[in-house]
Protein backbone atom coordinates (compact mmCIF):
# COMPACT_ATOMS: atom_id res chain seq x y z
CA UNK A 1 0.00 0.00 0.00
CA UNK A 2 1.54 3.58 -0.84
CA UNK A 3 2.25 5.62 2.01
CA UNK A 4 0.06 8.10 1.48
CA UNK A 5 -3.26 5.94 0.96
CA UNK A 6 -2.08 4.86 4.39
CA UNK A 7 -1.99 8.13 5.72
CA UNK A 8 -5.49 8.41 4.42
CA UNK A 9 -6.61 5.53 5.82
CA UNK A 10 -5.43 6.30 9.35
CA UNK A 11 -7.11 9.73 9.00
CA UNK A 12 -10.39 8.41 8.50
CA UNK A 13 -10.52 5.62 10.86
CA UNK A 14 -8.62 7.61 13.76
CA UNK A 15 -11.97 9.54 14.18
CA UNK A 16 -14.07 6.19 15.50
CA UNK A 17 -10.78 5.09 17.96
CA UNK A 18 -10.21 9.03 18.98
CA UNK A 19 -10.06 7.33 22.64
CA UNK A 20 -6.78 4.81 21.88
CA UNK A 21 -3.58 6.00 23.58
CA UNK A 22 -0.26 4.92 22.94
CA UNK A 23 0.04 2.64 25.79
CA UNK A 24 -2.38 0.43 24.20
CA UNK A 25 -0.93 0.61 20.25
CA UNK A 26 2.62 0.33 21.31
CA UNK A 27 4.44 -3.19 20.50
CA UNK A 28 5.82 -4.07 23.93
CA UNK A 29 8.76 -6.22 22.50
CA UNK A 30 11.20 -3.12 21.73
CA UNK A 31 14.30 -4.13 20.60
CA UNK A 32 17.04 -1.77 21.53
CA UNK A 33 20.61 -1.17 21.44
CA UNK A 34 22.75 -0.06 23.92
CA UNK A 35 24.92 2.93 22.61
CA UNK A 36 28.68 0.99 22.77
CA UNK A 37 27.64 -1.15 19.76
CA UNK A 38 28.35 -0.68 16.41
CA UNK A 39 26.84 0.82 13.55
CA UNK A 40 27.09 -2.77 11.56
CA UNK A 41 25.56 -4.47 14.61
CA UNK A 42 22.50 -1.82 14.48
CA UNK A 43 22.64 -2.60 10.13
CA UNK A 44 22.44 -6.29 10.67
CA UNK A 45 19.43 -5.93 13.77
CA UNK A 46 17.56 -3.51 11.14
CA UNK A 47 18.09 -6.29 7.92
CA UNK A 48 17.21 -9.31 10.31
CA UNK A 49 14.26 -7.76 11.96
CA UNK A 50 12.92 -5.74 8.79
CA UNK A 51 12.61 -2.33 10.79
CA UNK A 52 14.16 0.87 10.09
CA UNK A 53 14.84 2.57 13.43
CA UNK A 54 16.24 1.53 16.66
CA UNK A 55 16.14 3.13 20.09
CA UNK A 56 19.35 3.67 21.81
CA UNK A 57 19.22 3.19 25.78
CA UNK A 58 21.72 3.41 28.54
CA UNK A 59 22.04 0.75 31.23
CA UNK A 60 19.15 1.77 33.03
CA UNK A 61 17.05 1.89 30.21
CA UNK A 62 16.45 5.54 29.26
CA UNK A 63 16.34 6.26 25.79
CA UNK A 64 18.97 8.04 24.73
CA UNK A 65 18.79 8.23 21.16
CA UNK A 66 17.52 6.75 17.69
CA UNK A 67 19.62 4.98 15.10
CA UNK A 68 17.66 5.24 11.60
CA UNK A 69 18.25 3.32 8.49
CA UNK A 70 19.56 7.33 6.76
CA UNK A 71 22.05 6.87 9.73
CA UNK A 72 23.30 3.92 8.23
CA UNK A 73 23.36 4.93 5.06
CA UNK A 74 25.27 7.56 5.91
CA UNK A 75 28.07 5.55 7.75
CA UNK A 76 28.47 3.15 4.56
CA UNK A 77 29.07 6.32 2.36
CA UNK A 78 31.61 7.77 4.55
CA UNK A 79 32.32 4.50 5.99
CA UNK A 80 32.40 4.74 9.59
CA UNK A 81 29.84 1.93 9.81
CA UNK A 82 32.27 -0.14 12.68
CA UNK A 83 31.99 3.24 14.85
CA UNK A 84 30.07 2.98 18.18
CA UNK A 85 26.05 4.17 17.72
CA UNK A 86 26.34 6.48 20.49
CA UNK A 87 28.64 8.99 18.38
CA UNK A 88 26.53 8.92 15.31
CA UNK A 89 23.02 8.63 17.31
CA UNK A 90 20.10 10.95 16.54
CA UNK A 91 19.84 12.42 20.10
CA UNK A 92 16.78 15.02 20.07
CA UNK A 93 14.24 12.02 19.86
CA UNK A 94 10.48 12.45 19.45
CA UNK A 95 8.67 10.47 21.79
CA UNK A 96 5.17 9.39 22.72
CA UNK A 97 3.88 9.17 26.22
CA UNK A 98 1.76 6.47 27.30
CA UNK A 99 -1.16 8.48 27.47
CA UNK A 100 -1.01 10.51 24.16
CA UNK A 101 -4.15 10.13 22.40
CA UNK A 102 -4.41 8.39 18.55
CA UNK A 103 -4.97 11.85 17.30
CA UNK A 104 -1.82 13.47 18.55
CA UNK A 105 0.09 9.96 17.43
CA UNK A 106 -0.81 10.21 13.87
CA UNK A 107 -0.35 14.05 13.78
CA UNK A 108 3.78 13.11 15.19
CA UNK A 109 3.75 10.49 12.15
CA UNK A 110 2.94 13.26 9.49
CA UNK A 111 4.62 16.21 10.65
CA UNK A 112 8.00 14.17 11.14
CA UNK A 113 7.94 11.39 8.69
CA UNK A 114 9.86 8.69 11.17
CA UNK A 115 9.14 5.20 10.51
CA UNK A 116 8.69 4.35 14.03
CA UNK A 117 8.37 6.61 17.57
CA UNK A 118 9.06 5.25 21.32
CA UNK A 119 6.77 5.79 23.88
CA UNK A 120 8.32 6.77 27.36
CA UNK A 121 7.41 7.07 31.07
CA UNK A 122 8.33 10.12 32.56
CA UNK A 123 11.62 9.20 33.25
CA UNK A 124 12.45 8.65 29.78
CA UNK A 125 12.47 4.85 30.45
CA UNK A 126 11.26 3.23 27.13
CA UNK A 127 7.95 1.19 27.56
CA UNK A 128 7.13 0.46 23.85
CA UNK A 129 7.60 1.78 19.80
CA UNK A 130 4.71 2.62 17.63
CA UNK A 131 4.77 1.93 14.02
CA UNK A 132 2.04 2.69 11.65
CA UNK A 133 1.73 -1.22 11.26
CA UNK A 134 1.23 -0.94 15.23
CA UNK A 135 -1.43 1.42 14.80
CA UNK A 136 -3.45 -0.49 12.17
CA UNK A 137 -3.24 -3.52 14.00
CA UNK A 138 -4.56 -1.92 17.38
CA UNK A 139 -7.31 -0.71 15.06
CA UNK A 140 -7.82 -3.91 13.61
CA UNK A 141 -7.91 -5.48 16.83
CA UNK A 142 -10.54 -3.22 18.27
CA UNK A 143 -12.67 -4.15 15.29
CA UNK A 144 -12.30 -7.72 16.43
CA UNK A 145 -13.29 -7.37 19.54
CA UNK A 146 -16.63 -5.49 18.64
CA UNK A 147 -17.47 -8.71 16.81
CA UNK A 148 -16.98 -11.52 18.54
CA UNK A 149 -19.54 -12.66 20.89
CA UNK A 150 -18.63 -12.52 24.17
CA UNK A 151 -19.27 -16.43 24.37
CA UNK A 152 -16.63 -17.36 22.08
CA UNK A 153 -14.16 -14.42 23.81
CA UNK A 154 -14.26 -16.81 26.85
CA UNK A 155 -13.83 -19.64 25.28
CA UNK A 156 -11.13 -18.55 23.79
CA UNK A 157 -9.46 -16.97 27.02
CA UNK A 158 -10.35 -20.41 28.88
CA UNK A 159 -8.57 -22.94 26.17
CA UNK A 160 -5.56 -19.83 26.21
CA UNK A 161 -4.99 -20.79 30.20
CA UNK A 162 -5.43 -24.16 29.68
CA UNK A 163 -2.68 -24.25 26.93
CA UNK A 164 0.17 -22.82 29.33
CA UNK A 165 -0.22 -25.13 32.40
CA UNK A 166 -1.19 -28.37 31.18
CA UNK A 167 0.80 -30.75 28.57
CA UNK A 168 -0.82 -30.97 25.10
CA UNK A 169 0.35 -34.52 24.93
CA UNK A 170 -0.47 -36.48 28.49
CA UNK A 171 -3.27 -33.87 29.78
CA UNK A 172 -0.88 -33.38 32.85
CA UNK A 173 -0.32 -30.10 34.47
CA UNK A 174 3.29 -29.43 33.99
CA UNK A 175 5.46 -28.01 36.37
CA UNK A 176 8.22 -25.82 34.66
CA UNK A 177 9.78 -25.36 38.06
CA UNK A 178 10.65 -29.14 38.46
CA UNK A 179 12.26 -28.92 34.44
CA UNK A 180 15.41 -30.36 34.50
CA UNK A 181 16.49 -28.13 32.04
CA UNK A 182 15.41 -24.28 30.75
CA UNK A 183 16.95 -21.87 28.63
CA UNK A 184 14.63 -18.17 27.71
CA UNK A 185 14.85 -17.89 24.02
CA UNK A 186 16.67 -14.14 23.06
CA UNK A 187 14.47 -13.45 20.33
CA UNK A 188 15.97 -10.31 19.38
CA UNK A 189 19.08 -11.47 18.09
CA UNK A 190 19.21 -14.05 14.95
CA UNK A 191 22.94 -14.84 15.57
CA UNK A 192 21.47 -16.68 18.69
CA UNK A 193 19.09 -18.92 17.20
CA UNK A 194 20.32 -22.68 18.09
CA UNK A 195 21.86 -21.45 21.24
CA UNK A 196 19.24 -22.96 22.91
CA UNK A 197 19.41 -26.22 21.44
CA UNK A 198 22.98 -26.38 21.27
CA UNK A 199 22.73 -26.15 25.35
CA UNK A 200 20.71 -29.13 25.54
CA UNK A 201 22.55 -30.64 23.54
CA UNK A 202 25.40 -30.70 25.91
CA UNK A 203 23.16 -30.78 28.88
CA UNK A 204 21.84 -34.19 27.87
CA UNK A 205 25.64 -35.88 26.86
CA UNK A 206 26.57 -34.67 29.87
CA UNK A 207 23.52 -36.81 31.61
CA UNK A 208 24.71 -39.52 29.72
CA UNK A 209 21.59 -39.66 27.09
CA UNK A 210 22.50 -42.23 24.19
CA UNK A 211 23.84 -40.32 21.32
CA UNK A 212 21.52 -40.81 18.75
CA UNK A 213 18.13 -40.06 20.95
CA UNK A 214 20.57 -36.55 22.12
CA UNK A 215 20.84 -35.83 18.46
CA UNK A 216 17.07 -36.16 17.69
CA UNK A 217 16.16 -34.30 20.66
CA UNK A 218 18.60 -31.43 19.32
CA UNK A 219 17.47 -30.72 16.20
CA UNK A 220 13.73 -31.48 16.68
CA UNK A 221 14.66 -28.57 19.48
CA UNK A 222 16.58 -26.02 16.92
CA UNK A 223 13.62 -25.62 14.76
CA UNK A 224 11.22 -25.24 17.66
CA UNK A 225 13.54 -22.40 18.82
CA UNK A 226 14.53 -20.93 15.42
CA UNK A 227 10.73 -20.40 14.68
CA UNK A 228 10.39 -18.64 18.10
CA UNK A 229 13.19 -16.36 16.70
CA UNK A 230 12.34 -15.91 13.62
CA UNK A 231 8.33 -15.94 13.58
CA UNK A 232 6.98 -15.10 17.29
CA UNK A 233 8.24 -11.78 17.76
CA UNK A 234 8.18 -12.61 21.91
CA UNK A 235 10.06 -14.30 24.15
CA UNK A 236 10.21 -17.66 24.14
CA UNK A 237 11.18 -21.02 26.51
CA UNK A 238 12.52 -23.97 26.48
CA UNK A 239 12.03 -27.02 28.95
CA UNK A 240 13.18 -30.22 28.76
CA UNK A 241 12.37 -33.14 31.80
CA UNK A 242 14.40 -35.75 31.53
CA UNK A 243 11.95 -39.01 32.21
CA UNK A 244 12.44 -42.69 33.21
CA UNK A 245 11.80 -43.93 29.38
CA UNK A 246 11.71 -41.07 27.04
CA UNK A 247 12.58 -37.01 27.09
CA UNK A 248 10.13 -34.45 26.68
CA UNK A 249 10.28 -30.90 25.37
CA UNK A 250 8.19 -28.07 25.58
CA UNK A 251 8.95 -24.67 23.72
CA UNK A 252 6.28 -22.05 23.41
CA UNK A 253 6.40 -18.30 23.06
CA UNK A 254 3.54 -15.48 23.81
CA UNK A 255 4.12 -13.97 20.18
CA UNK A 256 2.00 -13.62 17.13
CA UNK A 257 1.05 -17.77 16.62
CA UNK A 258 0.23 -19.57 13.63
CA UNK A 259 -2.56 -18.77 11.41
CA UNK A 260 -3.00 -21.95 9.71
CA UNK A 261 -0.94 -25.13 11.40
CA UNK A 262 -2.07 -27.43 8.51
CA UNK A 263 -0.53 -25.28 6.13
CA UNK A 264 2.77 -24.67 8.76
CA UNK A 265 2.64 -28.59 8.46
CA UNK A 266 3.02 -29.24 5.18
CA UNK A 267 6.74 -29.46 3.95
CA UNK A 268 8.17 -26.36 1.99
CA UNK A 269 5.37 -24.16 3.62
CA UNK A 270 6.79 -21.32 5.60
CA UNK A 271 5.84 -17.18 5.72
CA UNK A 272 9.56 -16.00 6.67
CA UNK A 273 10.36 -12.74 4.67
CA UNK A 274 13.31 -12.85 1.92
CA UNK A 275 16.10 -11.16 4.19
CA UNK A 276 15.50 -14.32 6.91
CA UNK A 277 15.60 -16.85 3.79
CA UNK A 278 18.63 -15.40 2.57
CA UNK A 279 20.58 -16.38 6.15
CA UNK A 280 19.29 -19.47 4.88
CA UNK A 281 15.85 -20.06 7.12
CA UNK A 282 12.49 -20.24 6.15
CA UNK A 283 12.76 -23.50 4.50
CA UNK A 284 9.59 -24.37 5.58
CA UNK A 285 11.05 -27.77 7.08
CA UNK A 286 10.67 -26.57 10.43
CA UNK A 287 7.75 -28.64 11.66
CA UNK A 288 8.57 -31.16 9.22
CA UNK A 289 11.40 -31.98 10.80
CA UNK A 290 10.02 -31.42 14.22
CA UNK A 291 7.40 -34.33 13.50
CA UNK A 292 10.09 -37.21 11.94
CA UNK A 293 12.58 -36.48 14.91
CA UNK A 294 10.00 -36.87 17.66
CA UNK A 295 7.95 -39.37 18.60
CA UNK A 296 5.01 -37.61 19.54
CA UNK A 297 4.27 -33.76 19.19
CA UNK A 298 1.97 -31.60 19.81
CA UNK A 299 1.54 -27.87 18.46
CA UNK A 300 -1.28 -25.56 19.66
CA UNK A 301 -1.08 -22.13 18.22
CA UNK A 302 -3.78 -19.29 17.99
CA UNK A 303 -2.84 -15.87 16.22
CA UNK A 304 -1.79 -13.75 18.69
CA UNK A 305 -1.64 -15.73 21.82
CA UNK A 306 1.78 -17.67 20.87
CA UNK A 307 2.34 -21.23 20.35
CA UNK A 308 3.36 -23.85 22.13
CA UNK A 309 5.56 -27.48 20.93
CA UNK A 310 5.17 -30.00 22.43
CA UNK A 311 7.77 -33.01 21.97
CA UNK A 312 8.33 -36.94 23.66
CA UNK A 313 11.44 -38.55 22.46
CA UNK A 314 11.80 -42.25 22.86
CA UNK A 315 14.44 -44.38 22.67
CA UNK A 316 14.14 -46.40 19.28
CA UNK A 317 15.14 -50.08 19.75
CA UNK B 1 38.95 -40.45 5.23
CA UNK B 2 40.94 -38.28 7.72
CA UNK B 3 40.25 -34.59 7.09
CA UNK B 4 43.75 -33.64 6.68
CA UNK B 5 44.04 -36.09 4.03
CA UNK B 6 40.58 -34.50 2.22
CA UNK B 7 42.21 -31.07 2.36
CA UNK B 8 45.32 -32.29 1.01
CA UNK B 9 43.72 -33.89 -2.09
CA UNK B 10 41.46 -31.22 -3.32
CA UNK B 11 43.14 -28.36 -1.84
CA UNK B 12 40.58 -26.26 -0.48
CA UNK B 13 41.78 -23.40 1.97
CA UNK B 14 41.34 -24.00 5.53
CA UNK B 15 40.18 -20.94 7.19
CA UNK B 16 40.41 -22.33 11.31
CA UNK B 17 41.52 -25.87 11.85
CA UNK B 18 40.65 -27.57 14.96
CA UNK B 19 41.49 -31.32 15.14
CA UNK B 20 42.65 -32.31 10.96
CA UNK B 21 42.71 -35.70 11.95
CA UNK B 22 39.44 -36.43 12.45
CA UNK B 23 37.62 -39.06 10.65
CA UNK B 24 35.21 -37.34 7.62
CA UNK B 25 32.67 -39.92 6.98
CA UNK B 26 30.30 -38.63 4.62
CA UNK B 27 29.20 -35.53 3.02
CA UNK B 28 26.30 -32.99 3.08
CA UNK B 29 25.57 -29.99 0.34
CA UNK B 30 22.68 -27.42 1.22
CA UNK B 31 21.92 -24.02 2.08
CA UNK B 32 18.49 -24.16 3.37
CA UNK B 33 19.40 -24.49 7.13
CA UNK B 34 16.35 -26.68 8.09
CA UNK B 35 16.97 -29.08 4.91
CA UNK B 36 20.95 -29.80 6.24
CA UNK B 37 19.29 -29.47 10.19
CA UNK B 38 17.12 -32.62 8.96
CA UNK B 39 19.21 -34.74 6.87
CA UNK B 40 22.68 -33.88 7.31
CA UNK B 41 25.02 -37.30 8.69
CA UNK B 42 26.80 -36.71 11.59
CA UNK B 43 30.66 -36.96 11.25
CA UNK B 44 30.14 -35.71 7.86
CA UNK B 45 31.86 -32.42 5.86
CA UNK B 46 28.97 -29.78 4.45
CA UNK B 47 29.17 -28.18 1.42
CA UNK B 48 27.25 -24.52 1.36
CA UNK B 49 27.62 -21.06 0.73
CA UNK B 50 26.10 -19.71 3.96
CA UNK B 51 28.97 -17.99 5.70
CA UNK B 52 27.17 -16.32 8.70
CA UNK B 53 26.93 -17.80 12.48
CA UNK B 54 24.11 -19.61 12.23
CA UNK B 55 25.94 -22.48 10.27
CA UNK B 56 27.96 -23.30 13.38
CA UNK B 57 24.13 -24.09 15.50
CA UNK B 58 23.82 -26.20 12.74
CA UNK B 59 27.09 -28.03 12.67
CA UNK B 60 26.91 -28.28 16.30
CA UNK B 61 23.49 -29.88 16.71
CA UNK B 62 24.47 -32.31 13.68
CA UNK B 63 27.80 -33.20 14.44
CA UNK B 64 29.18 -32.27 11.17
CA UNK B 65 32.81 -32.11 11.65
CA UNK B 66 33.60 -29.21 8.55
CA UNK B 67 32.12 -26.54 6.89
CA UNK B 68 33.24 -26.00 3.04
CA UNK B 69 32.11 -22.58 1.68
CA UNK B 70 31.95 -22.29 -1.62
CA UNK B 71 32.21 -20.28 -4.73
CA UNK B 72 35.04 -18.53 -3.26
CA UNK B 73 32.96 -16.54 -0.64
CA UNK B 74 34.31 -15.53 2.57
CA UNK B 75 32.69 -16.57 6.40
CA UNK B 76 32.01 -13.87 8.62
CA UNK B 77 34.16 -12.69 11.32
CA UNK B 78 31.74 -14.04 14.03
CA UNK B 79 31.16 -17.03 12.19
CA UNK B 80 34.97 -17.99 12.40
CA UNK B 81 35.76 -16.92 16.42
CA UNK B 82 32.25 -19.22 17.46
CA UNK B 83 33.94 -22.14 14.95
CA UNK B 84 36.94 -21.82 17.29
CA UNK B 85 34.80 -22.09 20.09
CA UNK B 86 32.18 -25.06 18.92
CA UNK B 87 35.56 -27.21 17.72
CA UNK B 88 34.45 -26.56 14.26
CA UNK B 89 36.86 -26.99 10.95
CA UNK B 90 36.42 -24.11 8.42
CA UNK B 91 37.48 -24.50 4.45
CA UNK B 92 37.05 -22.39 1.63
CA UNK B 93 37.23 -23.16 -1.96
CA UNK B 94 36.40 -21.09 -5.24
CA UNK B 95 35.02 -23.93 -6.74
CA UNK B 96 31.14 -24.65 -6.92
CA UNK B 97 29.24 -27.22 -4.43
CA UNK B 98 29.40 -29.33 -7.57
CA UNK B 99 32.73 -28.93 -8.71
CA UNK B 100 33.69 -29.43 -4.84
CA UNK B 101 31.55 -32.19 -4.60
CA UNK B 102 33.57 -34.20 -7.49
CA UNK B 103 36.62 -33.06 -5.98
CA UNK B 104 36.02 -35.49 -2.85
CA UNK B 105 35.15 -38.21 -4.57
CA UNK B 106 38.30 -38.13 -6.36
CA UNK B 107 39.67 -37.79 -3.44
CA UNK B 108 38.13 -40.85 -2.50
CA UNK B 109 34.97 -40.04 -0.14
CA UNK B 110 32.15 -41.80 -0.63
Amino acid sequence: MAEDKVDELLQKLQKYFSHITASEIMNKNVITLTSERTLWQAKELMKIRKISGIPVVNDQRKLIGIISIEDIIMALEKNYIKEPIGDHMTKRVVSFSPDEPLESIVSKFERYHFGRFPVVDKNKRILGVISKKDIIRAILERFRLIYVHDERRSQILEKEAEWFDKSLITGDYVKKSDADFVFQINYTNVDLAGAGAAKLKSFLTKKGIGETLVRRVAIATYEAEVNVVIHSESEGAIYCWIEKTCIKVRVEDHGRGIENIEQAMKEGYSTATDHIRELGFGAGMGLPNIRRYSDQMVVMSEVGKGVVVEMIFCERG
Amino acid sequence: MLLSELINKCGFDVVTANDLNKEIKDGYVGDLLSDVMGNAPAESIWLTVQSHVNILAVATITGVKAILLCNGLSYEEETIEKAKENGITLLATEKSSFKACMSLFEAGLR
